[in-house]
């Protein structure tokens, strides 16, 4: 009904200007109507002063929207959708039944995200934030550990939306020190640091060539490129010992920085992708750096390299498998050059309610002139199934270094089983509890209990 | 010797009870209409397998041949458009929705988080004003403004086209 009071509102606006005068006419003239104020006295209804005011306020309002609708019609003649084609719709589709007049307003439509969107739009926000968290309980029957609250890592996901083709994504972590690197403590215990975990402009060209430049988690494997720093994204407490970061105690260059390209590989049902990085790698073992990434400075001239493959088969949803091989030149000081090759493989199936990730990986250094090439294995394999809001999982995980390792002789045997549950209490926090056993070399075994609850925000 | 024979019977006869049991009467089903996949009228793309729809709709995809951006359209939640494309094509629940987007995002393999309008007319009107969108509709709200794509080779109509929708309830 609005439609045709609008229109007959808006016709005789323009046939007479003065309309709201005339509507005052016209009210008055019905008003002193004798019939009509018989009518009125028999049935005692008086038109009161208010509803005069209403009418009048009415009309002020449809005016304004007159004013407003020709406004915007003056100034965008083709940003609207044609309504009065809508009969032309393929006829397999056309509902038998007439088009519903739909209620909603106008405004619903939102052309701002035109596609001419290679020029900097400076009346757009660009920047989005979305944050993880966690705080966690542990204790474990190591010696000189006590049962403790920690903050993990606070992790603020930056993006934006440079362009139509490119794009910035960066990760920001607030975190508790101390740092471990390769088991020496680096930095002052209960203090927060800073670090800019990933830091990429990307360039889309299409699914086939992607781009990136800056700070990146290298393509080794499944997990490191899976979950980044969201504890919350993860099922279980923590990363797989392989996976640790660098500066927790992890053997994997687990950042670089440099240039990856990645995309599909065309190859029909298979799903193949690929992802390809040159960049600094990691700093040598010897002497010890006080960061591991080396940001700004390569030690070397040679650049690592990293090639990976992995296939989507769109037959079986959830399957992904791949391989990829590292490549990079150690340069500890005052030793020989050591040679480094990481050969990974992974098979993970992973649907809402089962999961099961299986990886295995072989780190092998090279010292020049020595003809010994030391083999670091190890692999994790992981499984979990979801029952309404509660996951519970189990991983057993192992890496087996040599004591005469080059780069990481500190590592030894690290072997175990973790099982644990993990609580979806909403869509957004995860409450998990677990426990690992961790076999050592040597040493008496590890035994932990921890409680976490993991948010996003 | 009796006693276990008389066991075995019973729990025999038990697991037998369902097949004499009268069928549960089912729910009349409502009626259903098939639910449009709509894209811009200047995208090339006339006909998408269901598993590209599908990669489509989770992020796995995003770029139209042509080299233009995809960008999602979806209505908002708890809308039956959106429900049926959640158990339809994406098979899978809100919250697993919005949890796998974010980690489409936090991976980079998701450009942008889809736009979510509120009515179909708004869907319609982003989808004509945005060359790289793709949104559902129900074929009611189907306009010349929008091109609607083959699935599978089929139409919204067809007996075996594969999304569908329980019809609108009449105001």
């Amino acid at each position: 009904m609005k439609v045709p009071v609008f229109l007959f509102v808006d016709s005789m606006r323009r046939r007479f200007p003065s309309f709201r005068k005339l509507v005052l006419f016209l009210v008055i003239a019905i008003g002193m109507n004798p019939g009509l104020l018989r009518a009125q006295a028999n049935s005692e209804k008086s038109p009161d002063p208010q509803t005069l005011q209403a009418l009048l306020d009415r009309i002020d309002r449809l005016e304004a929207r007159v004013r407003q609708l020709e406004a915007a019609r003056a100034e965008s003649p083709v940003a609207t959708s044609p309504e009065p084609q809508r009969p032309a719709a393929p006829p397999a589709v056309v509902s038998p039944e007439p088009a519903q007049a739909n209620p909603t307003p106008e405004h619903e439509a939102e052309p701002s995200e035109h596609a001419e969107a290679e020029r900097m739009d400076l009346s757009k926000t660009l920047l989005r934030i979305r944050g993880f968290g966690d705080v966690t309980l542990h204790g474990d029957n190591q010696k000189g550990d006590t049962t403790s609250f920690s903050l993990g890592q606070l992790n603020l996901f930056v993006t934006s939306d440079i362009s139509d083709k490119f794009k910035f994504l960066s990760e920001i972590v607030f975190e508790g020190g101390p740092d471990n690197l390769y088991g020496q403590p680096e930095g002052t215990r209960n203090l927060f640091t800073v670090d800019v975990e990933r830091y990429l402009v990307q360039y889309s060209h299409n699914d086939y060539f992607n781009l990136s430049a800056g700070r990146y988690h290298t393509a080794i494997g499944y997990y490191n490129t899976a979950y980044h720093h969201s504890t919350w994204l993860q099922t279980t407490t923590g990363r797989p010992l392989l996976f640790e970061f660098e500066d927790r105690g992890g053997i994997l260059p687990i950042h670089n920085v440099g240039v990856e390209a990645f995309g599909r590989i065309p190859s029909g049902r298979l799903g193949l992708h690929y992802v390809a990085e040159i960049g600094n790698g990691r700093s040598s073992r010897t002497p010890l750096e006080e960061e591991p990434v080396q940001n700004e400075l390569d030690e070397n001239n040679h650049k690592a390299v990293n090639f990976a493959i992995f296939a989507r088969p769109s037959k079986i949803p959830g399957l992904q498998a791949g391989f990829s091989i590292y490549r990079d030149l150690l340069t500890p000081v005052a030793q020989p050059a050591v040679g480094e090759t990481i050969l990974a493989a992974h098979a993970v199936y992973s649907l809402t309610n089962f999961e099961w990730l299986n990886e295995a990986l072989v780190i092998r250094h090279a010292p020049q002139g020595l003809g010994h090439i030391y083999q670091t294995p190890g692999f994790y394999s992981q499984i979990s199934r979801r029952f309404g809001s509660y996951r519970p999982y189990f991983r057993y995980q192992y890496e087996n270094a040599s004591p005469h390792e080059p780069i990481f002789p500190d590592i030894a045997l690290r072997a175990g089983p973790s099982a644990g549950v993990r609580f979806d209490a909403s869509e957004s926090v995860a409450l998990k509890l677990q426990y690992d056993f961790i076999g050592l070399r040597n040493q008496p075994a590890t035994q932990g209990l921890t409680l976490q609850l993991g948010f996003t925000f | 010797m009796i006693c276990r024979t008389a066991t075995v019977l019973l729990i025999l006869a038990a697991s037998a009870l369902p097949l004499w049991a009268p069928q549960a009467r089912e729910a009349p089903r409502p009626k259903q209409e098939s639910l449009a996949i709509v894209v811009n009228q200047s995208n090339p793309i006339n006909d998408l397998a269901f598993s590209e729809l599908r990669a489509v709709f989770l992020g796995e995809r995003r770029h139209w041949p042509n080299g233009r951006r995809i960008t999602l359209v979806m209505m908002e939640p708890g809308q039956p458009e959106r429900d049926a494309m959640l158990r339809e094509v994406c098979k899978m629940g809100e919250p697993d929705l919005r949890r796998r987007l974010l980690q489409g995002l936090l991976t980079g393999e998701i450009l942008v988080s889809p736009k979510t309008l509120a009515t179909p007319v708004g869907v319609r009107k982003f989808v004509f004003n945005v060359p790289g969108a793709i949104g559902y509709l129900r074929p009611a709200d189907v306009d010349g403004s929008v091109k609607v794509l083959r699935i599978d080779g089929h139409l919204p109509g067809d007996a075996e086209y594969q999304l569908w929708i329980p019809e609108r309830a009449a105001p």
